[in-house]
C-alpha cells in the first residue's frame, strides 16, 4: 500500500480503525486497574496515551499486545476480535511491541537480539541490514552483550527491531525512559517516519510535548479510565494546566 | 602406570556420564528456572525401563535404546513440564524446590512398586556390547562401554554449545531466562521452548543413567541410583548452573578423583569406600564455599502466591491447651500400638517445627532435618545417658548438649551457603545429609582419634533410652506421649512469641526482601545463621525424641529420602504454620501407617478383593509424593484451606456445635468400645477435614445469596462509602491490629495525596 493511497482513504479508514478497544476492563489478580477503556487508532496514525504514573497506560498496551487478557470488553485488530489470542501469535501477525524500559535481552549479543526479532518472519540478513543502516552504532557492536550497552544504545536496539520486522501495528511504552532529551527527540523523529509509511502506532509517554509533536490524537488516562480524547491542539490547554504543571 | 591409565579412563567415563546428567540440569534450569531434583529419579526410571526391555523382555539393544531414549524419556520430560512444572511460575523458591522433590520421591516409590527390590532373581545390567567387549591399547584394556560414555559426553558438550549459540531455538532458550514476556513479544513461544528443554533434560538424564549403571558395578537399586545422579549436582553447581565448559570440568574432576580413591587408597583403610561415595558431596560443599556471592535480590521475589497468617499469642496458648486435651482424650481410648504411633508422629512434628521455623519464618531451606537428628542422637548415645539396662535414662544435660552440638554443626554447614540464594543452602544441606548417611552413619568400626577410642555408630544401631528430667521419669509410654506433646506445644508457642518479637519481624522483612533489609542495616547473614542454628537444634531435639520412642535406631531412620518427605509434607501442610508441622507428623507417620494397616486388614478380611487392596497398599507409598506434586497449584498448603474453612465456620455457631458434638459422640462410642480405634480415626478424619470444607462451601453459598458481590478493596470508597468496618478489616488483613497510628488526620491526607 502506498502512502498517497492511505491519505486519500483517511476518512473511510478512520471508520475502521486498526486498533480498537471497546469498553475494556483488565485486572491484576483481583485488583481491577482498567475500568472500561474505549479507544481507537486509525491506520497510519500516532495515538499518544498521556497520564500520571500508575494511571494504567502500560496496562492498556499490555492488553493490546496480548500479554494481559481483558476481563471484559473487546480488543479488535484490523476489525477482528483478538481477545484471548496469545502475545506471540499477535507478534507473528505483525504487531510489534517495545515494552517499558526493557526492550532487549541483556545476556544476548546485539546480533542475537536481532535474531530473536526474526521470529516475526523477516530473515536475519534483512533485519541486520535495516538495523545497522539505521543505527550504525549497533553494527559496530554486534558481538557485545546487550546488557552492557548504554541505555540509549539499548533503546536503539529495540527500535531497530520495530523498524526491521515490518509491522503493521507498533506499540511503544515509554521510549524516553532514562534517556537524554536529544536522544528522545531523535527516536520520535524515527517514529514519525515509521507512521508516514502507514504503520499504526499507539504510544505511552511522559515526555508529552515531544510526543504531541508527532501524534494525531492523544488520550488522557486517569485512574484506569480515559477522561479525554482529542487532537493535540484541542488538548493543549488542558494538558498544560493539569498535567504539565506549567 | 597401567593402573593409573586404567583408572583415568574409567574416571573420564564416569565423569562424562556425570556431565551428561548435569548438562540436563543446566538446560532445564536455563529455560524454566527450576532446579530439577528429579533428574536422578528420571535416570533411575530409565535404567529400570531399559533393563525391562533389554533383559526382562529380551528386546535387541538398539530397539530398547530407541524406545527409552528416543521416546519414553523425552515424553516423560515434556509431560512433567506440561503437567507439573509449568504451574510453578510465580511461586516461591521453596515451592520450586519442593515440587521436583515430590516428583523424585514419587518416581522412587513407583520404581519400588513396579520392580520389587526383594525379587528373587537379581537384575543384571550389562555394559554395551556385553561385559567382555574390550579394546586393547598396548597393555591396558578398555571396555567399549567406557569409550562410548566418554565420547558421547564430549559430543553432547559440543552439541549443546552449538545449539545454544548457532541455532535460533537455542538462542531463544537463553532469551527465555532473560525475559519470557519479551520473547513472546518477539513472536517466540517460551512455554514450548521450556517443554522442549525438559524433554531434552529428561533424555540426558536417561542417557546418563544407562551409561553409568554398569560402570558402578553394583546391583540395580532405586534409591542408590536416584542419589547417584545427585553427584552430578556438584558438577552443575561448579558451572553455576550456567557454564557448560565449567560443568564438564567439574564432572571430570569428580569422576577422576572418585576412581583414584578406589585405585590408590590402601585397602586397609576401611573408610575409603564411604569416603569415595561421599566425595561428590564434599566437592559440592567446597564449590559452595568458593562460589562468589550472589547479588542481593529484592524485587524478583515480590508478589508470591503464598500467604501465611500468624496466630496471636493468645490463640497459640489456647491451641496448645486444646492439643494437650485432645492428646489426653485420645490416650484414654487408644490401644497401645496406636499410642506409640501417635507419639512417633509427634516427634516427627517436632522435627517439622524446625522446618517451619527455618523455611516458614525465614525463607531458607534445610533438606536434611533428620541428619541433624542423627547427629543429636549420636551425641546423646555417647554422652547423654545414665544407668544401664532397664534403668537407663537420657539426661536433660544430654539433650541440651545434643541441641548445642547440632546448632554448631548447623552453623558450620550453613555459613558458606548463606551468602548465596536459597537453592544453594538447600543443596548444601542435602550434601550434608547424604554425607552423614554415607560417611558418618556407616562408621561402625572403632577409631583411634588422637588416642581417644571411639565408635560413632556402634554395630549399625544406637539405643536411646527414654528421658528422665529432674524428678520426672518419662519411661512409661503415656508419660512419654505427654512429654512429646508438651514439647511440641512449648516449642510451637515459643515460635509464635519469636515471630511476634522484633527479631521475628526482622526475619519476615528479610524473607520478603533481603536487599531492602541489608540497606536498612540489618546483618542478613547473622540473622540467617542464628535462625538456622535454632532450627538445627530443634531438629536435634526432635531426633532424640524420635530415637527414644523407637528405642533402637539404625541408619535407615535418618535417610535423606525421609528428610525430603518430611520437608515436602510440611510444605503441603503449610510451611508457615505451627499446625503445618503437626499435620506433617500426623500425616507422614500416623495417617500413612493407618491407611497401610487398614488396607492390609481389608485385604485379609475380603480375600476375593485382595489384589485390589494390595494395589492400594502400594499406591499409598506414592501418595505423599503425589500430594507434594500438587503444591504448584496451592502453594499456601492444606492447612491454609482448612483455616479458611474454619474461619467461615467460626461465624456459624450451629456448625461449631455440630462439629464438637459429633466428635464427642465418636469419642464416646470408642471409649465404650462400641467402635474400634480404626473407625474412630476414619470418622474423625471425615468430621474434622471434610465437614468444615463442605460446611464452609454451603455457608458461603448461603451467605452469597442476597448479599451484593464484594467490592474489591481498592474500590471501596469509590463504589461505596468507606466504613469503620472496612478499616478494621484492612487492619486485620495487614496485621496492623494494635499498631498505634500517630494521628488519623495526617494518615488520611497522605493517602489521598498519593492517589491524586
Ligand atoms: N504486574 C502487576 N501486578 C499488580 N498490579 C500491577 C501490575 N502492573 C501494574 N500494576 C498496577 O496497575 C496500575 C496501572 O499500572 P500501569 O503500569 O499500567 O501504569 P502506567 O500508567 O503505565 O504508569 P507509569 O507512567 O508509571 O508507567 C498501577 O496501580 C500498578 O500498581
Ligand atoms: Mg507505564
Amino acid at each position: 500500500m502506498s502512502e498517497t493511497n492511505y491519505h486519500e482513504d483517511h476518512g473511510a479508514l478512520a471508520d475502521a480503525p486498526l486498533i480498537e478497544l471497546v469498553d475494556v476492563r483488565a485486572a491484576y489478580g483481583t485488583i481491577e486497574v482498567l475500568h472500561g477503556i474505549s479507544l481507537s487508532v486509525p491506520q497510519g496514525s500516532v495515538v499518544a496515551l498521556l497520564g500520571p504514573n500508575g494511571a494504567g497506560k502500560s496496562t492498556i498496551l499490555k492488553v493490546v499486545s496480548g500479554l494481559l487478557q481483558p476481563t471484559a470488553g473487546e480488543v479488535r485488530l484490523a476489525g477482528r476480535v483478538v481477545n484471548g489470542a496469545p502475545a506471540d501469535e499477535l507478534a507473528r501477525l505483525g504487531l510489534c511491541t517495545i515494552p517499558e524500559g526493557r526492550g532487549v535481552f541483556p545476556n544476548l549479543t546485539v546480533r542475537e537480539n536481532l535474531w530473536m526479532a526474526t521470529m516475526a518472519g523477516v530473515p536475519l540478513a534483512d533485519v541486520e541490514e535495516i538495523a545497522y543502516a539505521r543505527f550504525p552504532r549497533l553494527g559496530e557492536r554486534r558481538k557485545q552483550l546487550a546488557g552492557t550497552m548504554s541505555g540509549g544504545e539499548q533503546q536503539m536496539l529495540s527500535m531497530a527491531r520495530a523498524l526491521s520486522v515490518n509491522p503493521s501495528v507498533l506499540l511503544l511504552d515509554e521510549l524516553s525512559m532514562g534517556l537524554a532529551p536529544l536522544v528522545v527527540a531523535n527516536l520520535y523523529e524515527i517514529v514519525a517516519q515509521v507512521s508516514q509509511e502507514g504503520v499504526s502506532i499507539l504510544v505511552s509517554e511522559q515526555f508529552a510535548r515531544t510526543v504531541l509533536g508527532i501524534a494525531q490524537y492523544a488520550a488522557i488516562v486517569l485512574h484506569g479510565t480515559i477522561t479525554r480524547v482529542g487532537t493535540p491542539a484541542e488538548l493543549e490547554d488542558e494538558l498544560s494546566a493539569a498535567y504539565l504543571g506549567s | 602406570m597401567q593402573t593409573f591409565l586404567q583408572y583415568t579412563i574409567l574416571g573420564l567415563a564416569i565423569g562424562g556420564s556425570y556431565f551428561i546428567a548435569a548438562s540436563g540440569l543446566v538446560v532445564t534450569y536455563t529455560t524454566s528456572g527450576i532446579f530439577n531434583f528429579a533428574q536422578g529419579a528420571i535416570a533411575m526410571l530409565a535404567v529400570f525401563t531399559y533393563w525391562q526391555f533389554r533383559w526382562g523382555w529380551n528386546w535387541p539393544a538398539p530397539l530398547a535404546l530407541l524406545m527409552v531414549l528416543g521416546v519414553l524419556a523425552p515424553l516423560l520430560g515434556a509431560a512433567l513440564y506440561q503437567v507439573v512444572m509449568k504451574n510453578l511460575r510465580g511461586t516461591s523458591e521453596v515451592t520450586k524446590i519442593i515440587v521436583p522433590i515430590g516428583v523424585m520421591l514419587g518416581f522412587q516409590a513407583l520404581a519400588t512398586w513396579v520392580w520389587n527390590p526383594t525379587s528373587s532373581t537379581p537384575r543384571q545390567f550389562q555394559k554395551f556390547f556385553g561385559p567382555n567387549a574390550f579394546v586393547h591399547f598396548g597393555s591396558i584394556k578398555v571396555s567399549w562401554h567406557e569409550i562410548i560414555a566418554f565420547v558421547i559426553a564430549i559430543a553432547i558438550a559440543v552439541g549443546i554449545r552449538l545449539l545454544f549459540v548457532r541455532t535460533r531455538s537455542g538462542v531463544a532458550m537463553r532469551a527465555v531466562v532473560d525475559d519470557p514476556e519479551l520473547l513472546q513479544l518477539n513472536g517466540g513461544r517460551p512455554e514450548r521452548l521450556a517443554m522442549i528443554s525438559w524433554a531434552g533434560g529428561s533424555f540426558l538424564a536417561a542417557l546418563a543413567g544407562i551409561l553409568i549403571q554398569p560402570m558402578i558395578g553394583s546391583a540395580m537399586s532405586a534409591g542408590q541410583l536416584t542419589l547417584l545422579v545427585i553427584d552430578a549436582f556438584a558438577a552443575a553447581m561448579f558451572g553455576r548452573l550456567r557454564s557448560l565448559p565449567r560443568t564438564l570440568a567439574g564432572a571430570l574432576v569428580i569422576g577422576l578423583t572418585t576412581t583414584y580413591v578406589i585405585a590408590y587408597f590402601p585397602s586397609k583403610w576401611t573408610w575409603s569406600s564411604s569416603f569415595r561415595n561421599s566425595l561428590p558431596m564434599i566437592f559440592l560443599f567446597i564449590v559452595l564455599i568458593v562460589l562468589p556471592q550472589d547479588r542481593l535480590r529484592g524485587a524478583t521475589v515480590l508478589r508470591l502466591r503464598e500467604r501465611f497468617r500468624m496466630p496471636s499469642i493468645r490463640t497459640a496458648w489456647i491451641a496448645g491447651l486444646v492439643l494437650m486435651v485432645v492428646v489426653f482424650c485420645l490416650k484414654v481410648i487408644m490401644e497401645r500400638t496406636a499410642v506409640n504411633t501417635l507419639t512417633l508422629a509427634l516427634t516427627f512434628a517436632i522435627i517439622a517445627l524446625s522446618l517451619v521455623l527455618l523455611t516458614g519464618f525465614a525463607g531458607e531451606i534445610n533438606l536434611a532435618a533428620l541428619s541433624f537428628g542423627a547427629i543429636a542422637v549420636i551425641v546423646v548415645y555417647h554422652f547423654g545417658t545414665t544407668g544401664s539396662g532397664t534403668d537407663a535414662r537420657t539426661t536433660l544435660w544430654g539433650i541440651l548438649l545434643a541441641a548445642v552440638v547440632t546448632a554448631l554443626v548447623g552453623a558450620v554447614i550453613a555459613l558458606p551457603a548463606l551468602r548465596l540464594r536459597g537453592l544453594y543452602l538447600a543443596l548444601a544441606t542435602m550434601a550434608f545429609g547424604v554425607f552423614v548417611s554415607r560417611m558418618v552413619l556407616t562408621e561402625r568400626n572403632e577409631r583411634d582419634i588422637f588416642g581417644l577410642k571411639f565408635t560413632i555408630f556402634t554395630a549399625g544401631q544406637l539405643t536411646i533410652p527414654k528421658p528422665k528430667i529432674g524428678p520426672f521419669d518419662f519411661n512409661s509410654p503415656d508419660a512419654f506421649l505427654f512429654l512429646c506433646a508438651g514439647l511440641f506445644v512449648i516449642i510451637g508457642i515459643g515460635m509464635v512469641y519469636l515471630r511476634h518479637s522484633g527479631y521475628g519481624r526482622r526475619l519476615a522483612a528479610m524473607k520478603d526482601s533481603p536487599a531492602a533489609s541489608a540497606t536498612l542495616g540489618m546483618s542478613v547473614v547473622r540473622l540467617k545463621l542464628s535462625i538456622f542454628m535454632m532450627s538445627a537444634a530443634i531438629a536435634g531435639i526432635g531426633g532424640v525424641m524420635m530415637a527414644a520412642q523407637i528405642g533402637t535406631v539404625n541408619s535407615d531412620r535418618f535417610d535423606i529420602l525421609l528428610s525430603l518427605s518430611l520437608m515436602m509434607i510440611t510444605v503441603v501442610g503449610g510451611i508457615g504454620y505451627i499446625s503445618g508441622a503437626l499435620f506433617a507428623g500426623l500425616f507422614l507417620i500416623a495417617f500413612v501407617q493407618m491407611l497401610d494397616l487398614t488396607l492390609k486388614k481389608f485385604a485379609v478380611d475380603y480375600s476375593s478383593l485382595e489384589a485390589i487392596f494390595l494395589f492400594f497398599v502400594s499406591a499409598v507409598t506414592v501418595l505423599p509424593a503425589t500430594i507434594g506434586i500438587t503444591m504448584g497449584k496451592n502453594p499456601s498448603g492444606a492447612v491454609s484451606d482448612i483455616v479458611n474453612g474454619l474461619d467461615q465456620i467460626k461465624q456459624s455457631k450451629s456448625l461449631v456445635i455440630t462439629l464438637v458434638g459429633l466428635e464427642a459422640a465418636i469419642w464416646a462410642l470408642t471409649a465404650t468400645d462400641v467402635i474400634t480405634n480404626w473407625h474412630f480415626v476414619i470418622l474423625t478424619m471425615i468430621n474434622l477435614f471434610i465437614v468444615p470444607v463442605i460446611g464452609g462451601k454451603v455457608l458461603l453459598a448461603r451467605a452469597m445469596r442476597g448479599v451484593p458481590k464484594p467490592v474489591p478493596p481498592e474500590l471501596i470508597g469509590i463504589d461505596r462509602p468507606f466504613t469503620s468496618d472496612d478499616l478494621a478489616e484492612m487492619d486485620r488483613a495487614l496485621d496492623l491490629e494494635g499498631v498505634v497510628v500517630p494521628s488519623a488526620g495526617t494518615v488520611r491526607e497522605g493517602a489521598t495525596g498519593v492517589s491524586a
